[in-house]
């Protein structure tokens, strides 16, 4: 697993992926430090969390798309499944070196909370909090993104696959106010990715929230592990 | 070494390979052929563990691929027709990746791919990218990823496809000296490759096993006898089949001048030596002037293909 890990990093930063992600999740999210923090003179941390959280949205599918999509269209697939490496240690290291880069991107955005705090005042413990749930979403986000790049052929087709994946969890999110029926708006209710990060917005550890975020990283890992394996025995 | 037991492997409705059953043993170097469709990489395929069969067992050093697929991964070495390499990586630290992912020992690895490299004509294009790498140097790289770990069985899908004739020798030599510490098997287009580097060859045709050849057939029933005769063609072929100890008769195409080039056929009829004996004195009686007589064995070119028409 660790090898496959090595490697993956190595995929990130040997070629414009890695830097590619980085530099624009970091040019996307100081726009947003400006508009949320600077221009407005305020100190609401967890306003500007929240808003970065939608750059998970558009930028994990970056970060996942070649991982598995692109070992099959170059076929370097069969060196690992005829390794004596197990699928889930394979999924496992990938998807690892993904919340690698994605942890990357959101230790790099503590630096608007140290341009905050030489100004004003942070909570570390709810900054803490902020952070925990603004990473478990990133993570759960890149299962899902994950799973997207097991399902296609190429990383391109992965990307867009993962695209919609993630805007269509957001309408989702959003139709959850114009549902008539309160059965399907509870339903959207439980399963947003975004109402689940409410409560670490507001500094509250919740335990719920941690159980949804890892259940659904199990979820999609689990399922694209299982969609390796069928595709495996179906070749 | 590596057993086969009624292998069978669907695609939907299409079967790639039909109730395939062989078994290949320690040291032996075993040349697949067959038709482009015929299975042969849909056979290499199982053997290594990429997918499993419809049906059927595949045994590896006397374990279960399906059951204990680890533990028969770690004892194949496998080259696909396109080598699995990643362009952004360096030789070197490619090799490395794959030793890890074979389980090397870490304090070994460096030592083992040093060892690799020198023996694959690597050595120089250690720190090249591997996308930079001619085709050559790719498929050097490919066997070179193969023999991470010190695998017993070593599987190479057209290991000269697509190389210049330079490449294709060096390649050639290259799996020549590997015969000797390994079980190789190896499939090819090419029947001289086959044939030079081979004590066995497996034909396949449209998912089925067609012919096992080993080079020394068993004795069959009929021989064959290769004649230089002297005098013109068109008169030799009628007093040639009027001849009772013969079952047929061909003229061939090369001929010296004023001589004639034939093939003849004969029943076995119990001793080789005594049927040959028998065709001279028969030969001679009949007052037909043989320059030269030699007995024919069946080439592997024509195994190929009466193994392959017969379907």
């Amino acid at each position: 697993m660790k090898a496959i890990w090595k490697r993956e990093m190595q995929g990130y930063f040997c070629t414009a992926t890695g830097y590619v992600f980085l530099g624009v999740f970091l040019t996307v999210s100081s726009v947003l430090f400006y508009l949320e923090i600077l221009s407005q003179r305020s100190g609401d941390l967890p306003a500007f969390i929240g808003e970065m959280s939608y750059l998970w949205m558009l930028l994990s599918p970056v970060a996942t798309m070649r991982l598995l999509a692109e070992e099959k269209q170059k076929k370097t697939d069969q060196l690992l499944l005829t390794s004596p490496v197990s699928l889930t240690r394979i999924v496992a290291g990938k998807y690892l070196a993904a919340v690698t880069l994605l942890g990357t991107a959101a230790a790099l955005t503590l630096l608007y909370a140290g341009v905050v705090a030489m100004y004003g005042q942070i909570y570390p413990a709810e900054l803490a909090v902020n952070y925990l749930g603004f990473l478990l979403q990133g993570c759960a986000f890149a299962a899902i993104d994950l799973y997207c790049s097991g399902l296609a052929g190429t990383p391109v087709t992965a990307a867009v696959l993962a695209f919609g994946a993630n805007f269509l969890l957001w309408i989702l999110d959003l139709a959850e106010t114009a549902v008539q029926a309160e059965w399907i708006a509870g339903i959207l209710r439980f399963c947003s990715l975004y109402r689940r990060n409410e409560a670490f917005l507001m500094g509250q550890l919740s335990f719920a929230g941690v159980l949804f975020d890892l259940s659904v990283i199990v979820l999609f890992l689990a399922l694209t592990v299982y969609h390796m394996d069928r595709k495996r025995i179906g070749r | 070494m590596i057993r086969l037991e009624g292998v069978t492997k669907k695609y939907g409705s299409v079967t790639a390979l039909r109730e395939v059953s062989f078994q290949i043993e320690q040291g032996e170097t075993v040349g697949l052929l067959g038709r482009n469709g015929a299975g042969k990489t849909t056979l290499m395929n199982l053997m290594t563990g990429y997918f499993p069969p419809t049906e059927g067992r595949v045994v590896i050093g006397g374990k279960d691929m399906l059951g204990d697929s680890a533990a028969c991964k770690r004892m194949i070495g496998y080259l696909p027709e396109r080598p699995p390499l990643y362009d952004e990586m360096t030789t070197e630290e490619y090799l490395r990746f794959v030793c890890e992912l074979r389980e090397v020992q870490k304090g070994a690895i460096a030592g083992h791919v040093k060892e690799i490299m020198a023996l694959c004509g690597l050595t120089e294009m250690r720190r090249r990218l591997l996308g930079h790498l001619s085709k050559g140097y790719r498929q050097r790289a490919g066997i070179a990823q193969a023999l991470c770990g010190s695998p017993e069985i070593l599987i190479f899908d057209e290991p000269t496809v697509g190389l210049d004739p330079k490449q294709t020798v060096e390649i050639r030599e290259l799996i020549r000296k590997l015969r000797g510490d390994h079980t190789v098997v190896f499939s090819s287009h090419i029947l001289s490759e086959v044939q030079q580097a081979c004590s066995r060859v497996i034909i396949l045709d449209e998912g089925r096993m067609v012919k096992d050849y080993r080079g020394e057939e068993p004795e069959s029933e009929t021989i064959r006898v290769r004649l230089t005769i002297g005098g013109r063609a068109e008169s030799l072929i009628p007093r040639l089949k009027r001849l009772e100890f013969i079952s047929g008769a061909e003229i061939l195409p090369e001929a010296g001048e004023g001589e004639t080039e034939a093939r003849i056929l004969m029943p076995r009829g119990g001793n080789r030596g005594e049927a040959l004996d028998r065709a001279f004195r028969g030969l001679a009686e009949a007052g037909i002037p043989v320059r030269m007589m030699k007995e024919e064995k069946e080439t592997l070119e024509e195994v190929f293909l009466k193994s392959t028409s017969d379907i």
